[in-house]
């Protein structure tokens, strides 16, 4: 007589509730985490997040990227030896690669001119990520006024993405504009040429800093542009072993890529030695 | 007389000092409210409160009270009664609204503007300042000759002749007249009788789209002029339908019961009907409206109006070339956007067939023609490295170099010293030959453009920077270096 075990009769999902391996908790999650997007994804109809194309990054990342209907701050980071950052060009390309990932459309790019010395968005440098023809540029005089045209291109159907250059820091703006690219599904991003106080509701903080670009082997010629990247917030993410996860990357200007340099550590003093590149 | 012989004369003379520039204000406060008889209102280039101190007035001159305003009604009578009497009621409504807020006036209403003028000034009994249609001959016979608008000396010698009604110049023959006095006499006479045409010069050009909404009772809540704006946009909408355009320019006039008016306007980069934009684009500005003691009178017009295209061009997209124009939105919000940080404020970037860094980039409206597809892919092949971003005025660093023509060691900017440890270049820009200097001048065929070395160099702590000097390394008498360094832009 054959012998029926009961668990043949079990629909498959509750086989896999009984599957020990299987961790409920975190499915649990997932499906509130699923939730709570739902209504910016199926809104907008657009991808839920958008990859950096760094395999290493977007491993941590929510979704395998940056959430599209989210905020997200980029600030420029003080250099290597201490001293404040002199500019905030790393920053901005850093920016740059981000917005050339989100989809088609137009993107709105709000600043405050600061005067005399103002250094604007140099569009050729800019066509390497984005064909500068879509972007808006938006100078405003006040701080409420480049929030108000961050939060109205956010509503905004034919907007890829909203970016702001700002230094101040309001909570109630940061609030409203998470809200706004939330419900709407398209990503904003915050560009600071300094580090601001970490308050904001972002879903993810970047600090960008110019790295030192490696030569052609016996010239002193300067080499492909190269960042340190500290993810310092990542909200929805997997969290990681380190405590800011930070990677030194590379744009390479011809394949249009980041990629991470590989880097062993050299000697007690942990100088940082570059390999030959990969992938 | 002088003010000191009339006081020497009255001791206690009371004196007002005159006010022209009030007196204008007034003048033109007035005409802009005349804009609800007729929008064809002009301001009597004649008048004395116009014209400018110590410039030669006409026969009425003067400042102050001499003032008028020439209103034509043609076409505008009809709403206050069929034929002669809407015209007589029209006249009797305007002088009782103007005496019921204490402005002295007198208004005469013939067929032709010359005639009317006449006899608002000259007329001797109330019942000859209404003209009845073809009566002007008869009714300004008997006025004096300073109703014909004559230079000074014409009418001085006029009143020598003996010629001082206007009825005088009638039976005279018209050769000899104007041997004497030239054409003004007669032309004004032409003028007068209706024989020659005297086009009014409207004070504004009145639109060709308007539409205007009375109340019963004056209005003032923002709500109630929110709702009213819609109802005269949903006409005028409708407007632009049946001839086929769109508007680039709405303004709107609140007329307040205190007889000013209060007006905006808002404008749009692409022809514009669609109701429901259009009204998002004026409630930014509705708030700017003071309705003071309440709003009797809105007019809605359209003073720019372009044929409508049907469909309104999102901004260029050359990854997807698919995306359906004008349904993105991206205009709408153009122009909301321009409404509040202004026009100027509210770019898009085209990209300049140039060499000079600072050329290649163009701020452009949103109305203008995007750029064409590809255009910047182009400009970018053919340039090196770029900055990302380039500073809006170069600014000059100290320079230390080991060899003069190396590229530098170390830079000095914004009393910060960078130790320059890679550098790329250099890449000579020279000027453009073929513009222009900025003085409008051209440079001399035979000398060599000045011309600019940048250098994309990278400091010790991973910055890099584009650096240019001015002009190849050359020593002047002193052995000082004469070129100058500047740093340019910021690379990512």
């Amino acid at each position: 007589m054959p012998v029926i075990f009961p668990s043949a009769f079990a629909s498959p999902a509750s086989r896999a509730a009984n599957d020990p391996a299987a961790s409920v908790p975190a499915a649990l999650r997932e499906k509130v985490r699923r939730l709570e997007r739902a209504n910016s994804v199926q809104r907008s109809g657009r991808a839920v997040a958008v990859p950096l194309g760094v395999p290493a990054i977007d491993a941590l990342l929510p979704e395998g990227g940056l959430l599209t209907g989210a905020l997200h701050e980029i600030e420029a980071g003080p250099a290597p030896s201490g001293r404040v950052a002199s500019h905030d060009g790393a920053a901005l390309g850093f920016a740059a690669h981000l917005l050339g990932r989100f989809g088609p459309g137009t993107i709105l790019w709000c600043r405050r001119p600061t005067g005399t010395f103002d250094a604007a968005p140099y569009a050729p440098a800019l066509s390497a990520w984005f064909d500068p023809a879509r972007l808006l540029m938006v100078t405003a005089s006040r701080d409420e006024d480049l929030f108000w045209a961050m939060e109205e291109g956010l509503r905004c159907p034919g907007i890829a993405a909203v970016l702001g250059e700002t230094r101040a820091t309001d909570p109630t703006a940061g609030r409203r504009l998470s809200l706004a690219a939330e419900k709407n599904g398209v990503p904003a991003l915050l560009l600071r040429a300094q580090p601001a106080p970490p308050q904001s509701v972002c879903a993810t903080r970047w600090r960008i800093v110019s790295a030192p670009s490696a030569s052609t082997p016996g010239l002193r010629d300067v080499g492909t542009a190269r960042w340190r990247l500290e993810l310092r917030r990542n909200r929805f993410g997997t969290p990681s072993a380190a405590e800011t996860p930070s990677w030194l990357v590379e744009w390479n200007d011809e394949t249009h890529c980041l990629a991470v340099v590989p880097q062993t550590l050299h000697g007690s003093s942990g100088t940082l030695f570059e390999e030959r590149l990969v992938g | 007389m002088r003010l000191a012989d009339a006081r020497a004369l009255l001791p206690d003379l009371v004196t007002i000092a005159g006010e022209p520039q009030a007196d204008c204000r007034l003048v033109e406060a007035i005409a802009g409210w005349c804009d609800r008889y007729t929008p064809w209102v002009a301001i009597d280039p004649l008048g004395g409160a116009l014209a400018a101190e110590g410039e030669t007035t006409c026969s009425a001159g003067g400042f102050g009270g001499d003032a008028g305003l020439l209103l034509d009604v043609t076409g505008c009578t009809h709403l206050f009664g069929e034929g002669e009497s809407g015209e007589r009621a029209l006249l009797a409504d305007l002088v009782a609204r103007l005496t019921r807020r204490d402005l002295s006036c007198r208004a005469a209403m013939a067929d032709t503007a010359g005639a009317a003028w006449a006899l608002a000034r000259f007329a001797e009994r109330q019942a000859d300042l209404f003209c009845p249609a073809r009566g002007q001959r008869s009714a300004i016979a008997s006025l004096p000759v300073e109703g014909l608008r004559l230079e000074a000396p014409i009418l001085e010698t006029f009143l020598k002749l003996g010629l001082r009604r206007i009825g005088d110049l009638y039976p005279m023959p018209r050769a000899p007249l104007v041997r004497r006095f030239g054409n003004q006499p007669l032309e004004r006479v032409d003028q007068a009788l209706g024989r020659l045409d005297e086009p009014i010069e409207p004070r504004r050009v009145p639109p060709a789209f308007r539409t205007r909404l009375a109340f019963a009772e004056p209005i003032g809540r923002s709500e109630d002029i929110a709702a009213a704006t819609s109802r005269l946009l949903a006409a005028l909408c409708r407007q632009f339908e049946q001839a086929g355009v769109g508007a680039r320019l709405l303004e709107i006039a609140l007329y307040r019961v205190d007889g000013s008016v209060d007006r905006t306007s808002i404008g749009t980069s692409r022809p514009n009907r669609d109701n429901p934009k259009l009204m998002k684009l004026f409630e930014e500005k509705l708030g700017e409206l003071d309705p003071g003691f309440g709003v009797e009178l809105m007019i809605l017009a359209a003073p720019e109006v372009e044929a409508w295209s049907g469909t309104q061009d999102a901004l260029p997209d050359q990854d997807s070339p698919t995306v359906a124009s004008g349904t993105d939105g991206t205009i709408d919000l153009a122009d909301r956007l321009a409404l509040r940080l202004g026009a100027e404020n509210v770019v898009r970037l085209l990209s300049r067939d140039s060499h000079l860094p600072e050329r290649v980039q163009v701020a452009a409206a949103i109305s203008s023609k995007p750029a064409a597809a590809g255009a910047w892919r182009r400009v970018a092949n053919l340039k090196g490295a770029r900055p990302t971003r380039l500073l809006q005025r170069p600014e000059p660093v100290e320079v230390t170099a080991f060899v003069p023509d190396d590229p530098p060691s170390v830079f000095r900017w914004r009393r910060h010293a960078h130790r320059i440890v890679r550098a790329d270049g250099p890449e000579r820009i020279a000027d453009e030959w073929w513009r222009p200097r900025p003085d409008g001048s051209r440079p001399p065929a035979s000398t060599l453009p000045p011309v600019r070395d940048y250098y994309r160099v990278e400091d010790d702590d991973g910055g890099r920077f584009w650096l240019f000097r001015d002009g190849p390394y050359k020593l002047a008498a002193n052995g000082q270096p004469t070129a100058r360094w500047f740093l340019h832009g910021f690379c990512a």
